[in-house]
């Protein structure tokens, strides 16, 4: 099971509401591809131009706050998001991302900065930015978490352990 | 040495196997009973075709309701309800249809849960349970697939805050504005990942309705359950309505807790949350004065039983202020009906009330029956007051308790409601 990921660091701020920046309420009737063109814009104009696939978003406390729709989600996946570092989440948006197979990690980013390479140990609990010798340890995912990660969400995870075996 | 647990501990412990859980752990558990609203089913029903299971095991314990949708505003949503209606029949669900009430107010009616319990609903709001001393918890829709499947999710056993609450609420002041204080001392999201347990003379001394309220509320602290033990009050609510032997759970003396709150309720004035935001609250006679054009009652949060009995204590054989327009939604058709019996439908309507039909109602805009003009301001015993949430960015959302609302209807600006004659009403003993 891979658990290592690196990806180009996104920097995005604190309290960022997912409901607010990219849920089809703002966009009625368009569908999740049209959605995601305009992610956090009114943050952060021109953020899925900026964006490639493996990224991975760097943001403040509470990130996902007060948005439980899994919308949020899927269009972070849509857009190849690798995975998202953050010194807290919104309870919902953190099982959202796990369920749907997007990497989560709650650690301190301070010290972490735009277009930085940054590593990902899921496994051992790590953030790194290695060209600059920035480590900084996390608690790990608990095994049952990276195996729904590692299946690539909850959904893949039971159509293959239907009897929701984890060992 | 054995370490003592927690409510949410318990529950999960135990719905998970023999090892019992500690705050931090993963576990995937059993869940007792499991709740889709229409406002979910959406992207549930996507997800439930997306994993393909043969058979959903799980849907004779699940319920379907529609309640945000109540009616449907266009075609879109009662397109939703006809799915909805013909997943129920197809795989056997529980169903409740417009009309019949809120989710979280229909599922302890039904008698589908009881204490010890561990309930999965697609809302934010699904705390509520835990006034039954059940882990209610919210979930979305890969959850409810999950569940429906396979009878189990993961979970992470959450930290607990205990809040010991010492005295008895004054008459005329509320659960709500308890909650409203906490939200102002903690902040919204004060309890996120966490659970709180509600403990104390004052919790006992509260009726079941008002002890919904207090879990209820709790999502706006971004708690992810509200735990209260059960006692006799609990059993026989429980009972009167069919629910399993109730198995209680308690926490041990020496749990451990990530926080201990304790306050005195007895001093506690009356809480208002200024517009906007729901942790800028301020004791109701600090904003006395403000004019009020709505005054609304209803929600999971405080349209039951004795909101609309304190509304109706404070109305009947008066008439609200001109200019002011008054909504009562019963959270449930059996909350309807007993009003109904107790003449509280027709005292609130002579005064000038509107009593809608039971659902979500004026919580949020989602029906469109209630868009609020520029420049309204709003006093409502709902949930959340989020700039613009009754459609219109331009007017303004003041939270309150249902004796708070009614008060404030009468007079046509926001009144505490101990100052007006019927506005110290509190239920006396009766039979659940």
């Amino acid at each position: 099971m891979t658990t290592l990921i690196r990806g180009k660091a996104r920097l995005l701020g604190d309290d960022i509401n997912t409901d607010l920046h990219c849920s089809s309420k703002y966009h009625p009737g368009r569908d999740n591809t049209t959605v995601a063109r305009h992610v956090f814009e009114q943050l952060s104009p021109g953020f899925a131009g900026r964006l490639s696939r493996g990224d991975v978003i760097v943001a403040g406390k509470n990130f996902g706050n007060n948005s439980s729709r899994e919308q949020a989600v899927h269009i972070l996946r849509l857009l190849g998001v690798g995975a998202i570092v953050a010194a807290s989440f919104g309870r919902q948006f953190f099982r959202n991302c796990i369920n749907n197979g997007l990497p989560v990690v709650e650690c301190d980013v301070a010290g972490i900065t735009e277009n930085d390479e940054i590593e990902l140990d899921l496994a051992l609990g790590r953030v790194a930015v290695p060209a600059r010798g920035f480590v900084r340890e996390t608690p790990p995912l608990p095994a049952e978490v990276q195996a729904l990660l590692a299946a690539g969400g909850l959904i893949p995870f039971l159509k293959a352990h239907p009897d929701w075996k984890t060992t | 040495m054995r370490v003592g647990a927690t409510i949410a501990e318990k529950i999960l412990g135990s719905h998970s196997g023999s090892r019992p859980a500690k705050a931090g752990d993963v576990v995937v558990a059993r869940v007792d009973f499991a709740m889709l609203h229409d406002g979910r089913a959406t992207n549930a029903l996507k997800r439930i075709e997306e994993l393909g299971a043969p058979r959903l095991p799980f849907a004779a314990r699940t319920a379907l309701v529609l309640d945000h949708y109540s009616p449907p505003p266009n075609a879109e949503a009662a397109n939703i309800h006809r799915e909805m209606r013909a997943f129920s029949d197809a795989h056997g669900t529980v169903l409740y249809d417009v009309g019949d009430g809120i989710c979280h107010q229909v599922l302890p009616e039904g008698g589908h849960f009881t204490c010890g319990d561990l309930v999965a609903g697609t809302d934010t709001h699904s705390t509520t349970y835990g006034a039954f001393n059940a882990f209610g918890t919210g979930v979305e829709g890969t959850d409810l697939a999950a569940v429906m499947m396979t009878g189990r999710l993961w979970f992470r056993v959450p930290e607990t805050i205990r809040v010991d609450l010492g005295g008895r609420l004054q008459p005329g002041v509320w659960a709500k504005d308890l909650t409203l204080a906490m939200l102002g001392r903690l902040g919204a999201e004060g309890a996120n990942y966490k659970a709180i347990e509600y403990a104390g003379p004052a919790v006992a001394a509260m009726d079941i309705d008002d002890r919904m309220t207090l879990a209820n509320h709790a999502a706006e602290l971004g708690a992810k359950a509200a735990l209260l033990e059960a006692d006799a009050k609990t059993i026989a609510w429980l009972e009167a309505r069919g629910a399993r032997e109730p198995r209680p759970v308690k926490a041990d003396a020496d749990a451990r807790y990530s926080e201990r709150i304790e306050i005195d309720v007895a001093r506690l004035p009356p809480q208002v949350a200024r517009k906007h935001r729901i942790d800028d609250v301020v004791g109701a006679p600090e904003v006395t004065g403000q004019r009020i054009d709505y005054a609304l009652i209803g929600t999971c949060t405080n349209g039951r039983l004795d909101d609309i009995r304190q509304a109706a204590a404070i109305l009947k054989g008066r008439r609200i202020a001109r200019g002011v327009r008054m909504i009562v939604t019963p959270a449930s058709r059996n909350v309807y009906l007993q009003a109904a019996r107790e003449g509280l439908i027709e005292a609130l309507t002579q005064a000038g009330a509107s009593v809608e039909a039971a659902g979500c109602g004026t919580c949020v805009n989602i029906t469109g029956h209630l868009i609020t003009g520029d420049g309204d301001v709003v006093i409502s015993s709902a949930n959340r007051n989020f700039k613009g949430r009754l459609g219109n960015a331009n007017s303004e959302i003041f939270i309150g308790s249902a004796a708070t609302v009614a008060a404030s209807a009468l007079t046509g600006h926001i009144t505490d409601p101990r100052t007006v004659e019927g506005g110290d009403w509190r239920p006396t003993a009766r039979a659940a």
